[in-house]
């Protein structure tokens, strides 16, 4: 009996290291090449807009300057601060190259080979092109030096400890630009390129597992455990719908904060079009519009309809 | 006898009630708000209603109709100024009222986006029959510099940028089209909601 005990605990065991080594293995980094791409600034500086730098940067509540780190951000694994991305030598990413810059965008790693915690969004942020990458660069090194260090991030057990986020990333973290689908239209894949990379609708609005990772079946369809306490609305096609929303109103108050009933957005959402959607081109609220009303919420999965 | 008695009962019980659940239903209404909180949360619903009027004509759900957006501007306008900070007595945060200690934290910041209301909203009132152009993209007011008022990679909440006053912004609407008044006049609105108003929980 005793025999056959130890036998199981060992199985046991070798299981549970192998799944561990598997996981914890280090991840190679495809590094991009970026030897014929010249970044754009202006292009740059609308992609920061695009991407929610400045909201999750910027410390709005203290008036902190601009891009020189953010405030608490309360989410249920702790307390996040976003570090100081100007391009102060100390403070800020003013020694980095551009292959830093990419390599924590897309792959989740900084300059030093640490992970980036998720709530940095480099799983939405991979699906930037090179050409993105560049250009966001471009407009990142006219950001001047700004001092100023953020505080430590104060995180639960055992989250504090990043060499687990490499089991995070092989569990929910895929690297690569955005691949359009041939079955829908422009505008559908611009719109789901900004909803699912950059402009990251689908992180704030689709429920986490417990680890935080997006529950992609049920994608856009709210989350009760929002950060900082928040109560997050589903957007599907089907939620928006119910509530008397059409694509016109989605664009309008992406772009003014103001919604059909006469309310305006209060919470992070109007954060959200302070720093970000405001300064969306119509093309581009339009093309998130689309993609939003394409999702439409059957029996509790979030499927995209079928082009008409 | 006593049949009737209890018929009679019945129905007098009957209407007492419903007497007293439609006084409730008014008085408590919001949630059950009374008093100021019920003042402050009915002035917020006028600017909500005005409002939508608005939302609807400027993004083309409906007509552009004039008077109705000079209409809905001044009644914006006259819920707004000195009106909103007075319905905010200094810790005045008993459920269900939906303010938070911040405005009280910032009490200045929470004056100013009252005046600045009235003001943007008056200043629609005046614009509404402006030459309607485009909507006011954010992009257009800077080439990508960065650390502008305003601009692209800069700070500034308003338009206008973070060194303009309000007065001064008025006086460039008059010759810029509604949708630039109404921009400025929602933006207003979730700017006062994001900081001071409880967070749907």
């Amino acid at each position: 009996m005793k025999k056959i005990l130890l036998g199981a605990a060992l199985v046991g065991l070798f299981t549970g290291a192998s799944v561990a080594t598997y996981l914890l293995w280090p991840i190679e980094t495809k590094a991009r090449i970026f030897s014929n791409t010249k970044g754009n600034v202006q292009r740059g500086a609308y992609l920061a807009r695009s991407s929610g730098c400045f909201g999750c940067h910027t410390n709005e509540k203290a008036k902190g300057p601009v891009l020189a780190g953010g405030g608490p951000l309360k989410t249920p694994f702790g307390t996040f601060y976003a570090p100081n991305i100007t391009t102060h030598l100390e403070d800020g990413i003013g020694k980095w190259s551009l292959t830093d810059f990419s390599n924590a965008l897309t792959h989740g790693k900084s300059p030093t080979g640490e992970n980036y915690y998720p709530v940095f969004l480099y799983p939405n942020y991979t699906k930037l092109s090179n050409q993105d990458v560049a250009d966001l660069w471009a407009a990142f090194k006219t950001v001047p030096p700004v001092a100023n260090k953020v505080p430590a991030h104060e995180l639960k057990f055992p989250f504090q400890y990043r060499f687990l986020l490499t089991a995070w990333k092989r569990l929910f973290f895929e690297h690569g630009e955005y691949e359009p689908n041939p079955k829908m239209s422009k505008q559908w894949n611009r719109g789901a390129f900004l909803a699912t990379g950059p402009t990251h609708c689908v992180t704030c609005h689709s429920p986490k597992n417990l680890l935080g990772g997006i529950d992609n079946d049920r994608q856009l369809n709210g989350d009760v455990n929002g950060q900082n306490g928040e109560k997050i609305p589903a957007i599907t096609a089907t939620a928006l719908s119910k509530n008397g929303w059409t694509k016109k109103d989605i664009v309008f108050a992406l772009k003014t904060g103001s919604k059909p009933d006469g309310d305006a957005f209060g919470s992070s959402m109007g954060e959200v079009v302070r720093e970000s959607t405001r300064f969306l081109t119509d093309a581009d609220l339009n093309a998130i519009a689309e993609y939003v009303m394409s999702i439409e919420n059957k029996d509790g999965k979030s499927i995209v309809k079928s082009p008409q | 006898m006593i049949r009737t008695t209890n018929k009679l009962n019945l129905i007098l019980g009957a209407v007492l009630l419903t007497g007293i659940s439609g006084y409730a239903v008014n008085a408590f209404a919001h949630g059950g708000a009374t008093g100021i909180v019920k003042e402050r949360m009915d002035l917020m619903s006028n600017i909500g209603k005005a409002q939508k009027t608005l939302v609807a004509m400027f993004s083309g759900k409906e007509p552009y109709n004039i008077q109705k957006v000079q209409q809905a501007a001044k009644a914006i306008e006259s819920h707004a100024g000195d009106r909103i900070p007075k319905l905010f007595p200094k810790g005045s945060t008993k459920m269900p009222s939906e303010a938070l200690p911040a405005i009280w934290e910032n009490w200045s910041e929470f004056q100013k986006l009252s005046q600045d209301l009235a003001i943007y909203a008056g200043a629609l009132a005046i614009n509404a029959g402006n030459k309607k152009g485009m909507m006011e993209n954010s992009t257009m007011m800077g080439s990508g510099t960065m650390m502008g008022g305003g601009t692209m990679m800069g700070g500034g909440t308003m338009m206008g940028g973070s060194g303009t006053s309000a007065k001064e912004q008025v006086e460039m609407l008059s010759a810029m089209p509604p949708m630039a008044s109404f921009q400025r006049l929602a933006q207003t609105c979730t700017a006062c909601h994001t900081k001071f108003r409880l967070k749907k929980k």
